[in-house]
């Protein structure tokens, strides 16, 4: 199953062991309908075992290029081998199967909002039952015991039987990782993950994506808005302007010059030290994120409270 | 307003410049429209004459005065079910079992007339393409037409009746339907289908939760349209009440008719009621 093909030296560059890269992206080019070239010839290698953060400012492509991955959205041409496998190429009964050994988490949680916490939990199992299991069948004896287990992990198995939509936030996240969790995904792809949340639970939700990254291993490729965030719980940094990869490698190197030449000259670092109240915090979040939004050229940097 | 904008030295902006009283594109629609009604009233050229105000403050004491003799067996021959109360309630499930048809007819179709269900391939595209389109071609039709043409079809009567109002309600439902798959939210849809499930899987996990209380509100305001349309359908061949109701007002027995017509006032009132307190509890 793995990949055999030579890898290029820009994968040294992440002084990782050497082994065979989980995710391998070449010359992946997405052009939507409309005429936008999203994603520009991208080529990349994703080693097991690393925390990926995607950055970049609106627009540049962070979406696409995860949905690319799990082909969510059609790449136009280029090519994703996931562990040896060609998911541009699969079809049918094949795509799903790879799809079901990648998880994926989204900036609105998408949960299906009526239904139970349990039942969303269990549509982790999707990929590996029958459609008319779907219908007919009980979810088995062992994928109930999972989801149990899953939503314990992230702190939340006593609202398995709460809806969905009553849930806070933070929580509707944690039950999207618990769902993703019950793929057994090698891979983790979230997309923005934590921009819809106050910065208290980002970084709740973002140690729950560290904690799948570092005791059971699974890669993670994770869009984030903040560089803070980013240079956190990142192992390595991945930014896109305007489709293309604009800077590969470590977290620490995004120096000055490199984060201009990321979000712009007139980007700026907003850094909120720590002990501020949340209030102030929050504030100073959310006019951040106004810049960051306003997506010609701006950028955030939050310095929260420690870990 | 024209000022602050000319003093600063901006464009004024088009909305301002014009003058509603002097405004000529305006002044032609109002013109327009004034000379269709104009035209309209010349060729139909509505005829009063004929109009008398004894006569039909005759016939209205007549229409007060019920004929109860409709409401039982007149002779050994005749059943409840020929009696004008067991008319009505025959017509009211007349409307219930067209609603019915149409269900089974217009629920499958309706996720075939799904944007977001069929897009993404050209052949499913093109199915939406034409569901929606048989969808809006079945609906443009009247109720009354189809009804007329299903009882040369298939024979004046019950059948007739509710076969037409069924094929009507196909493509009402249909679209009201159809239209609820396209306004859910299509977060969960992507979630599920990045677990790597089939679309119908994806259409049972993500969409039917989201759906059931629109189709669920539709249905009952089609039922309750449905009910009050039954009554008529007698008219145009489609059996029901509304034979009764025609063959009375034919032989002059306006006592009848009244009494009829007293029925279906209350039956659709009551329906009204009905149906806005079980959406009520619904929502
Ligand atoms: N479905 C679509 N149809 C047409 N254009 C699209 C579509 N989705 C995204 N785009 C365009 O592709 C480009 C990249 O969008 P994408 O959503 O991948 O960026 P992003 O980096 O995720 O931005 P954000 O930070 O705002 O989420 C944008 O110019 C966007 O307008
Ligand atoms: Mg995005």
């Amino acid at each position: 199953m793995q990949g055999r093909r030579d890898r290029p030296a820009a994968s040294f560059f992440h002084r990782l062991p050497l082994v065979a890269a989980v995710l391998s992206i070449q010359n992946l080019v997405k052009v939507y309908p409309s005429g936008t070239r999203a994603i520009d010839d991208v080529t990349l290698d994703i080693q097991h075992g690393e925390f990926v953060v995607l950055i970049g400012l609106s627009g540049s492509g962070k979406s696409s290029l995860l949905r690319c991955i799990n082909r969510l959205v059609e790449p136009t041409s280029g090519r994703v081998i996931f562990e040896g496998a060609d998911i541009t190429r699969a079809r049918g009964g094949e795509l799903r199967r790879i799809r079901r050994r990648i998880g994926m988490i989204f900036q609105q949680f998408n949960l299906v909002r009526r239904t139970s916490v349990l039942s969303n939990t269990l549509a982790g199992r999707l990929g590996y039952r029958s459609a008319l299991r779907t219908i007919i069948g009980r979810p088995s004896r062992e994928d109930v015991a999972a989801a149990f287990e899953n939503l314990g992990r992230v702190g939340i198995a006593d609202k398995a039987f709460a809806r969905a939509d009553a849930l806070s936030g933070g929580q509707q996240q944690r039950v999207g990782i618990a769902r993703a969790l019950m793929q057994h995904p090698e891979l983790m792809l979230a997309d923005e993950p934590v921009a819809s949340l106050d910065p208290a639970t980002s970084h709740s939700v973002m140690k729950y994506l560290e904690e799948i990254n570092k005791k059971d291993g699974i890669t993670v490729i994770c869009s984030l808005h903040f560089l803070s965030l980013a240079r956190r719980y990142g192992t390595r940094v991945i930014a896109l302007k305007a489709g293309k990869i604009a800077f590969d490698g470590q977290p620490d190197d995004i120096d000055e010059r490199r984060f201009k030449e990321i979000y712009g000259e007139d980007a700026v670092e907003v850094e909120i030290g720590p002990g501020r109240s949340t209030e102030s915090m929050s504030a100073a979040e959310a006019a951040a994120l106004a810049l960051a939004q306003d997506s010609t050229t701006a950028a955030a940097k939050l310095g929260l409270p420690d870990r | 307003m024209a000022e602050y904008f000319s003093a600063r030295g901006l464009p004024v902006p088009r909305e301002l410049e014009r003058n509603p009283l002097t405004d000529w594109r305006r002044l032609s629609v109002i013109a327009a429209a004034i000379l269709v009604f104009y035209i309209g009233l010349r060729i139909t050229n509505p005829d009063f004459s004929r109009a008398n105000p004894e006569y039909a403050a005759n016939v209205i004491g007549q229409l007060l005065h019920w004929d109860l003799r409709i409401l039982t067996p007149q002779n050994e021959f005749e059943t409840f079910w020929d009696t004008a109360e067991g008319l009505m309630v025959a017509t009211i499930f007349l409307g219930i079992v067209a609603t019915g048809f149409s269900i089974l007819v217009a629920l499958p179709l309706s996720f075939l007339g799904a944007r977001n269900i069929m897009s993404g391939h050209p052949v499913t595209a093109a199915i939406y393409i034409f569901v929606r389109f048989f969808f809006t071609v079945i609906r443009s039709i009247d109720v009354l037409i189809v009804v007329i043409i299903f009882g040369v079809l298939i024979g004046i009567g019950t059948a007739a009746g509710v076969v037409g109002l069924a094929f009507h309600n196909v493509g009402v439902l249909g679209k009201l339907y159809s239209e609820a798959i396209e306004g859910i939210d299509a977060g969960p849809l992507e979630a599920i289908t990045a677990t790597g499930a089939n679309r119908f899987q994806v259409i049972w996990t993500a969409v039917l939760p989201q759906i059931v209380n629109p189709y669920i509100s539709f249905t009952i305001y089609r039922l309750d349209a449905n009910v009050r349309l039954a009554p008529i359908l007698g008219y145009v061949g489609g059996g029901g009440i509304g034979v009764l109701l025609f063959q009375s007002i034919q032989l002059l027995q306006y006592g009848a008719a009244g009494l009829i017509i007293f029925m279906i006032v209350v039956t659709v009132a009551a329906m009204d009621f009905a149906s806005a307190q079980i959406r009520k509890r619904l929502v």
